[in-house]
């Protein structure tokens, strides 16, 4: 399926909340949608034999952030990237463990790395850092040659 | 009886790595399971912003220590897009045999820890004893036993050396007897049996909602192997068939890394072939030297050009020994890229590790945690 094609039939059930469908290589196209109507794109793309969702990433692109997933469809046996921008003072975007359990440990890790707020997560805590980290380091400012200093609390269990 | 958590790690014969596995017991029986990362987190993604396209090779080596070489390759074809190189064909062959030979080399470690969690002393050192063969290829080939820095962007560091093909063949014929005593002696003992058949379950249906790849997907009568339905490099080319199984529990996950091995000695002799057959360049033309060069110039003149590509994103999945495993480079049009980010088969398997945990026994984690093929280092990257 085209691109384009892709952005026609997205467009008849999702209206605005698809802004555009771009040529991806090795995809069948990178949706970019917008973040409000998170939900019904991914259901709609569920439905649309994308059953698997392989990772769930974050860019900080410093005036505002990016959320991509990345979905294959086992019918198609092809790749599909979706992606959204919110803004860098209130990232948030709605969880997608709802349609594909298997974003649970891929949204902690970007709500930890990129301090996304993925709302309606089950169980949004800390994956590979340390309980009470108080950082984000994948974000822009988040500098590898400074020092930090850092309380590192200890959970007992 | 009451329930209660414990801790099984991070320092526990059963990890194989640094991890700490929660689990929430009813006197042996498993009621829940909550694995803890990030011991192993070294912050690679962070690490590759701040480094050259080439320099992120040697992180990638490290980011698994048993599939270096996939990881290499991995990283490699999404750059590549990226910043829209392409490798000459020899190059690619020859990518697909290290990865190739990479695949035998985890599945045969994997062996050697697997049987020795299910207390089966002997085969762990046969394992071992082979997998050591595939270390002297690589060794061979790329100067290095486990961190190889041997792909780069635009092709591989060198060719191979002569009278590799007939070295790499004499080491296939070996394996493929090795294969059927490894058979022999776990298949055809009732302790293995006992402690294998059966549990773990997964179903193919609860493989795909919780992002399960690899051997444990196909185990559970998938046939996906993005080898066959994605194929990249030269898989394309080669003649292979996708290993399965039904039960989906920890013997099929037994069998279908078995029939993996086996089908990657078709692939290597096929590609062996090939190799002796087609001379050529390993390295595209074009490639400026800071970033293609055999042995990275630092400091020297046209290291410091700094020739900016147009800004690309470049995607890769490979199907790596653990399972699916993917990369996403971002070009921001410098030396470095913006951001690198890689999906690891190993944890979105572990993710779902609550689902094939709870309704076993304790005594049951070890064969099942060893039947997934932890490797801790690609998990916390």
């Amino acid at each position: 399926m085209e691109p384009g094609e892709w952005e026609r039939t997205l467009r008849a059930s999702l209206g605005e909340a698809v802004v555009a469908v771009e040529p991806f290589a090795g995809t069948r196209g990178r949706v970019r949608f917008r973040a409000g109507r998170a939900l019904d794109v991914f259901r709609t793309v569920h439905g649309a034999g994308f059953t698997h969702l392989s990772m769930v990433g974050a860019i900080d692109w410093v005036d505002h952030r990016e959320v991509f997933y990345v979905v294959w469809s086992d019918a198609a046996k092809e790749y599909a990237i979706l992606s959204t921008d919110v803004p860098a003072d209130q990232p948030r975007v709605a969880s997608a463990t709802s349609v594909w359990p298997s974003a649970n440990w891929h949204e902690r890790e970007a709500w930890e790395m990129v301090d996304i707020q993925f709302e309606g997560h089950p169980d949004l805590r800390h994956l590979l850092m340390p309980d009470g980290y108080a950082f984000h380091p994948l974000l822009r400012s988040f500098k590898l040659h400074e020092p930090e200093e850092l309380e590192v609390k200890v959970r007992h269990v | 009886m009451s329930e209660m958590w414990i801790n099984m790690g991070p320092q526990h014969p059963m990890t194989h790595g640094l991890w700490n596995l929660r689990v929430k017991i009813d006197g042996e029986l498993i009621v829940d399971a909550d694995p803890e990362m990030g011991y192993l987190h070294r912050g690679i993604e962070k690490i590759s912003e701040d480094r050259h396209y080439n320099e992120v090779v040697t992180l990638m080596d490290r980011c698994c220590y048993v599939a270096g070489m996939s990881w290499e390759h991995l990283y490699i074809l999404a750059s590549e897009q990226a910043l829209s190189i392409a490798p000459p064909e020899r190059a690619e062959y020859i990518r697909t045999m290290a990865d190739e030979f990479q695949r035998l080399g985890s599945h045969l470690m994997w062996y050697a820890a697997f049987v020795q969690d299910l207390g089966l002393m002997s085969p762990f050192l046969y394992g071992m004893r082979d997998r050591d063969l595939i270390l002297d290829l690589f060794q061979s080939f790329t100067g290095a036993r486990m961190t190889y820095e041997y792909m780069r962007v635009g092709g591989v560091r060198n060719d191979l050396p002569p009278g590799f093909t007939d070295r790499a063949r004499k080491v296939m014929d070996w394996l493929v007897d090795r294969f059927r005593e490894y058979d022999a002696l776990c298949l055809g003992s009732d302790i293995f049996r006992k402690r294998c058949d059966g549990l773990g379950v997964l179903s193919q249906a609860q493989c795909v909602e919780l992002g399960v790849t690899g051997p444990m997907l196909r185990s559970a009568g998938s046939s996906r192997d993005l080898r066959k339905d994605r194929p990249y490099s030269a898989y394309d080319r080669l003649e292979f068939d996708v290993a399965r199984a039904d039960a989906g529990d920890v013997t099929a996950r037994y069998l279908v890394r078995m029939e993996e091995m086996r089908q990657s000695v078709r692939i290597v002799r096929q590609i062996l072939d090939w190799l002796d057959t087609h001379p050529g360049p390993v390295m595209a033309e074009r490639v400026p030297r800071w970033l293609g060069a055999p042995y990275a110039p630092i400091g020297r003149e046209d290291y410091l050009l700094k020739r900016r590509y147009p800004k690309g994103v470049g995607f890769s999945a490979i199907e790596e020994p653990h399972g699916e495993a993917q990369a996403y480079v971002v070009n921001e049009g410098g030396e470095h890229p913006y951001r690198v980010k890689f999906r690891s088969p190993v944890f979105a398997n572990l993710s779902a590790a609550k689902h094939y945990l709870v309704g076993y026994h304790v005594a049951d984690i070890p064969p099942i945690m060893g039947s997934v093929d932890i490797c801790v280092g690609e998990c916390d990257r």
